[in-house]
């Protein structure tokens, strides 16, 4: 039982929860400490000293952020003598801070000028011999040590929340400075969470820089578009230049208790621009009319999913998107074993796990949120993760405390000794014991080329975890054998304490695999592409037959990894034509596209909101009121698991698809400020083995595509497997990501 | 002043009719005005005294435009761009105050990254078709660079001619000369300033 504290701050009997310290309870019940250190997604940093306050039986000031209360005992925030102290401290930071608050980037969003003129700090009483701090140049990222208060806040989020560990405090008193970890430049995955949670303008995005002033900045409240995540942001749109038009100018996240991954916060000049092509509109009808089928992709709304999937009942066409084709089967084949539409975990269960597996998934580039929930778990909760993939990840080094290395399409196998380990005590019913009696263990274990210690090895260190999760990525979904899989690991969860997250590709696969009835695609003619490849092209992105609105410029809710319909808004408008302006001309009547925000399928757990009355924000303590929750849909669990089929053998040179840090998909590719990285990367072991050396052009021919790349050596990289980037090329998604593949070297 | 002046409607006291005769109202009564109005003399009155005038050649009115009134330092004319008495540099560090606070909406301000890692003014121009010339812009200004000027004369084929950033800017020539001229109006600094400057103690 948790154990509840009464105590007192300033006179009101306030309560806390186990585990909660002093601030905590203080913000909770609207009781204000000033802090200038304190973050609250981190462990407190405790060097500003700014929250300090007495408590009665206790001699000398107590620092709030990180002193659990005691029961009954007797706080008080502010008094003479704790004003003082937090004036001399803000005396300390203002000392030869300099007074360049007319161009600075905060422009008015500052801590320290908010706290200086709170405290009222006229004038400098101290002095220090200024240093000569230049101005570092760190890619993305400018730092400015002369305006850096070292708060620490950039180290704490980097080390803690997002993994990367780039950043350190170099220590030395008035000349101590924010430096990169062990190199002499920044090499991180630029994820821009330290420009976010800077209390001052030291932290800076290069590429914002004096641009614009925040004040000039209008916010508009939105989703990520590009994964699955889902994480919350803020556009910031301003006139471009004198007289032109809105244009993005930034990106913003609510840094107190969310994160965002440099995709997220760099890359959202994504929007398409468009005027009123009469001509292609009518063509686009005709097209529609004419067409055998419409091939869409995953990045687009609910309701542009509920529009094609009326299209599709109204004209009797087919709908191809492999992508959540896939993921829906691996759904229905989960839930006929579960009984439950939706896997169970979500991006708060990971934060709060001890204990996690990942399989089938390179989840630090597959999704970032994913990745800095496992951080977070590992930083605060001391998570044992077991990180099962056949490639190793340097991302994931940090927080991983096992690798469970096994070959290449043995997923089943793997997963049969996951559920083995796991429900081996567990009350199965007589055609489940039946499969995991019958189940060759010496077989899978020397072809999935794992050992059985290795799995008594993460029973053990799970012994005592409460939160376990399971996160199963696309190498699982788009597999061969992905319907006996999903059943495997629905029986995880059905039988132990696990909750599952399924990973979703894209930012709206699963949206649209509970929207729309899919087909098998097929290479015919008459396909209209929505997004996608086709004869005719609906497209926000580049040769488009007709142009459409991207995500940043249309409203529309998506579901994200969490189950949860999240609303996003148009930071910039659209002067083309959309979705609904087809729909309407061939007969699906409705004004605007977000009135079919409340018609989406309550089969599948939508709710009947009006998307005007979907809420986009977090609460003051950090709650996520975003949209709402997909409802729990149970469903029959008839599914029976089938015998583990042979395991395939993947030789010679194969290559992942997997796409570089910060890309995602063709969106993340017309950013101006992500960077391009389009190599095949392999190890030195690859380019022996595939005979070619770095800065090689090659051709790569898997299936039935051939693309042209230049190979790099990648010193982080081991094995024989090479890493093929997707955000530039169109692969089928309904293939293994793993693939034999020809690499001839062309020059 | 209480509000019972002001609410007094009875105008009986205080006030009084001129005396002015009744206008004629029939035709012979017009015809009889017309004549005295005409040869009463008062029209070579008149011409006497521009006669006179013409003579003496003692004028009074300013020719304009070749001569001009001198302007009070606190009119609020065309804007103008100081530079610093110091470096010749421009005083503007980009801030966009001056767009934020305008009423009327007519300042824009383009700024960026230069290659020395300082703010750049861009571009920056004023919509003086719009612009009421309140002052507001040269009163927020904390460098005391945006002010208003003399320049009254709004009449131009262009009015680009007025409110472009480099021709708001004073004359470097001007500034060798050291005639810039600083604003006396809303936003200068007052008399005495220097005076009440702190020093921040440096103890090395």
């Amino acid at each position: 039982m948790d154990k509840i504290i009464n105590f007192k701050i300033n006179g009101i009997s306030v309560e806390a929860q186990k585990g909660e310290t002093i601030l905590t309870v203080a913000r909770k019940n609207d009781i204000y400490i000033p802090t200038m250190c304190y973050i609250s997604k981190t462990t407190p940093c405790a060097s500003c000293r700014m929250c300090v306050v007495e408590a009665s039986g206790v001699e000398g000031f107590v620092l709030s952020c990180n002193t659990p209360p005691t029961e009954g005992i007797e706080i008080t925030t502010n008094n003479a003598e704790l004003e003082n102290e937090r004036i001399n401290i803000m005396k300390l930071y203002d000392v030869n801070h300099p007074l360049e608050c007319g161009v600075c980037d905060k422009s008015g969003e500052c801590d320290l000028q908010n706290k200086t003129l709170e405290f009222d700090i006229q004038k400098q009483n101290f002095s220090a011999r200024d240093q000569a701090r230049p101005i570092q140049q760190w890619g993305l990222i400018n730092y400015d040590p002369a305006l850096c208060i070292l708060c620490e806040k950039c180290v704490h989020v980097c080390n803690e929340v997002i993994g990367d560990d780039a950043i350190e405090v170099k220590f030395g008193g008035y000349s101590s400075v924010i430096i990169p970890k062990n190199a002499d430049t920044l090499d991180c995955t630029f994820c821009g969470e330290c420009i976010a949670v800077c209390p001052v303008g030291a932290l800076i995005s290069s590429d914002f820089q004096y641009k614009a002033n925040s004040w000039e900045l209008s916010r508009v409240p939105a989703t990520c578009a590009h994964c699955s995540a889902g994480c919350s942001l803020e556009y910031e749109t301003r006139h471009m230049g004198i007289n032109g038009a809105d244009e993005l100018y930034r990106v913003k996240n609510n840094f107190e208790f969310t994160s965002l991954c440099g995709a997220g916060r760099f890359g959202f000049d994504f929007d398409n621009k468009a005027t009123k092509d009469d001509a292609a509109f009518h063509k686009a009808v005709e097209a529609l009319k004419n067409a055998a089928a419409i091939r869409f992709s995953s990045i687009i709304t609910n309701e542009e999913a509920h529009i094609l999937q009326l299209l599709k009942e109204k004209l009797g066409i087919k709908l191809f998107n492999e992508d959540a084709r896939k993921f829906a089967e691996f759904m229905k084949s989960y839930s006929s074993v579960s009984g439950k539409l939706h896997h169970s975990g979500s991006l708060d269960a990971i934060k709060q796990s001890d204990a996690a597996i990942i399989l089938g998934s390179r989840i630090a580039t597959d999704n970032p949120g994913v990745r800095y929930a496992l951080t977070t778990a590992a930083r605060h909760n001391g998570a044992k993760i077991v990180y099962a993939h056949p490639m190793e990840d340097v991302l994931m080094q940090n927080v991983t405390t096992q690798m469970m290395k096994y070959e290449v399409g043995t997923e089943e196998g793997v997963i049969a000794l996951l559920a083995s380990a796991i429900l081996s005590d567990a009350d199965l019913d007589e055609s489940e014991k039946a499969f995991f009696d019958d189940l060759d263990l010496g077989y899978i274990y020397a072809e999935t080329n794992l050992g059985e210690e290795e799995f008594s090895l993460m029973m053990k260190s799970f012994s005592r975890a409460k939160n376990r999760v399971l996160i199963v990525g696309n190498d699982l979904i788009a597999h061969e054998r992905s319907d006996n899989i999903a059943k495997l690991v629905a029986l995880i969860e059905k039988y132990s304490d696990f909750s599952i997250v399924v990973v979703p590709r894209e930012v709206n696969t699963l949206g649209v695999s509970l929207i729309n009835t899919l087909d098998i695609d097929e290479d015919i003619i008459d396909v209209v592409g929505y997004n996608d490849n086709g004869n005719f092209v609906i497209s926000s992105l580049e040769y488009a037959n007709l142009s459409v609105p991207a995500l940043n410029q249309q409203e529309g809710t998506v579901v994200s990894i969490d189950n949860r319909v999240l609303p996003t808004n148009a930071a910039l408008g659209f002067d083309g034509y959309n979705l609904n302006d087809l729909a309407n001309a061939l007969g699906i009547h409705k004004k605007n596209t977000i009135d079919y925000t409340k018609e989406l399928n309550t089969n599948a757990g939508f709710k009947d909101i009006e998307f005007d009355n979907l809420e986009n924000f977090l609460s003051k303590m950090g709650d996520d009121v975003r949209g709402y929750l997909l409802d729990e849909v149970t469903c029959q669990a008839d599914g029976q698991l089938e015998e583990l089929d042979d395991l395939p053998e993947f030789n010679g040179t194969i290559i992942y698809h997997a796409d570089p840090v910060l890309q995602f998909n063709a969106y993340t590719n017309k950013t101006k400020q992500l960077e391009k990285d389009n190599f095949l990367r392999g190890s030195a072991q690859f380019s022996v083995a595939a005979k070619i050396s770095d800065g090689d052009i090659v051709d790569i021919t898997f299936g039935s595509t051939t693309i042209q790349r230049e190979f790099k050596l990648d010193s982080e990289l081991k094995g024989t497997i090479a890493l093929n980037p997707t955000f530039d090329i169109n692969v089928d998604p309904s293939r293994y990501r793993f693939e034999k593949s020809k690499i001839v070297r062309v020059m | 002043m209480n509000n019972e002046q002001l609410n007094d409607r009875n105008v009986s006291d205080g006030y009084f009719l001129v005396d002015i005769e009744d206008y004629p109202t029939d035709g012979w009564g017009k015809f009889k005005r017309v004549i005295k109005r005409t040869f009463r003399g008062e029209l070579f009155v008149g011409l006497w005294v521009v006669l006179r005038e013409m003579i003496r050649f003692d004028t009074h009115t300013i020719k304009y435009p070749e001569e001009k009134m001198p302007i009070g330092p606190r009119y609020r004319a065309v804007h103008e761009m100081k530079r610093l008495w110091e470096s010749d540099a421009e005083r503007c560090i980009g801030c966009g105050l001056c767009e934020k606070i305008c009423i009327s909406n007519c300042i824009r301000i383009d700024t960026r990254l230069d290659e020395n890692s300082r703010k750049e003014v861009s571009e920056y121009t004023i919509n003086l078709g719009r612009c009421i010339f309140c002052g507001y812009c040269a009163e927020v200004c904390p460098e005391l660079a945006i002010t208003h000027g003399g320049e009254y004369e709004n009449a131009s084929d262009q009015r680009e001619h007025f409110v472009d950033y480099a021709g708001m800017l004073t004359p470097l020539d001007k500034m060798k000369a050291g005639t810039q001229v600083e604003f006396e109006g809303f936003g200068a600094i007052t008399p005495h300033e220097d005076e009440r400057v702190k020093k921040t103690p440096l103890a090395y």
